[in-house]
């Protein structure tokens, strides 16, 4: 297996289990509060969820910056300056602070679990996408637009699956 | 680029991210309900390690190669500023790390078992903490843009 496909594939892994985890983890939680209360199995659930999303996260990080590393030997440094990446950076950025900010609880829960998600959905998204040629603060105007659509989204399920607002 | 200094650089670059993950970690574990010190010393020392190691794989780099072939290449290109701002301050404000995580290192080897308890020296521990997080970010969001200026 040559170095590209190795990073390919960790960075996959890395973003299935952060999305993945960010993903259930908005289900359990939600799942865990119809009752009002989280019992110590919830709890424990969500605990392994949040620790599998953090281990997707350091595998993502790392296998980006091989891809970096990749860049930078191979001839492509062009490409560490493209608007792209530095969108992703930034998402990057928001999410691990939002994480941060979510274990001092120094953040309310509908907007860290709003960032959490968008970030997660956000940076696989640019990820994938090919032939967007935004600049850098096109794309942090679309996350931003992002963010409070997904905010709106998890509200209004939030109303039908347990009968009141969160915001 | 010889393969001694493309190991080196590519040391220089994953192992600086293992410090800035570690350190990171370290700032988290802090805020947990219940402090873990065991977890506590293996982020600090390994974070304490890795500044070390890119420190010496960084400086050795950019002593014998980034001198003479890559900074007359970004200085001629269409971002000089990569190198005489970007590169200048990462030179000198990279020497604050090793030291920062040795401050980390000894607080937490010496009185980690007084942070749960002792809520003023948890905070003082985790702004340090979050000083070492911001310099390490900012030092690797500056590799990239300086490898990004060197082809241009």
């Amino acid at each position: 297996m040559d170095l590209h496909i190795f990073l390919i594939t960790t960075h996959l892994i890395g973003v299935a289990l952060g999305v993945g985890g960010a993903t259930f983890g908005g289900i359990l939680y939600l799942k865990a509060l119809k009752d009002g209360k989280i019992d110590p199995m919830e709890g424990e659930w969500l605990s392994i969820i949040f620790t599998t999303l953090r281990v997707g996260l350091v595998i993502t990080v790392l296998s980006g910056f091989g891809f970096l590393l990749e860049y930078r030997m191979t001839g492509q440094e062009e490409r560490l300056l493209d608007p792209r990446l530095w969108a992703k950076l930034t998402i990057i950025f928001i999410l691990v602070s939002n994480a941060l900010l979510m274990q001092m609880r120094k953040i309310p829960m509908w907007l860290g679990e709003g960032l959490s998600i968008t970030s997660w959905y956000g940076a696989l998204t640019l990820g994938i996408i090919r032939g967007a040629d935004y600049s850098y603060f096109t794309f942090l105007i679309f996350y931003a637009i992002a963010v409070f659509v997904i905010i709106g989204v998890l509200s209004i399920i939030k109303k039908l699956y347990l009968g009141k607002y969160f915001i | 680029m010889t393969q001694t200094l493309s190991i080196l650089l590519s040391v220089h670059i994953i192992i600086g991210v293992i410090g800035i993950i570690a350190s990171y970690a370290t700032l988290l574990w802090l805020f947990k309900k219940n402090i873990s010190v065991r977890l506590l010393k293996i982020s600090s020392i390994t974070a304490f390690v890795a500044y070390i190691t890119a420190w010496i794989t960084g400086g050795y780099y950019y002593v014998v190669y980034y001198g003479s072939n890559v900074k007359p290449i970004i200085k001629d290109g269409p971002n000089p500023w990569a190198h005489s701002i970007i590169m200048e301050t990462k030179e000198h404000i990279f020497l604050f790390l090793p030291l920062l995580a040795f401050v980390i290192l000894l607080t937490v080897w010496f009185k980690g078992n007084n942070l749960q308890e002792n809520r003023p020296l948890r905070n003082a521990l985790a702004l340090v903490v979050l000083i070492t997080l911001i310099i390490s970010v900012f030092m690797a969001l500056g590799g990239v843009i300086i490898s990004g200026s060197a082809r241009l």
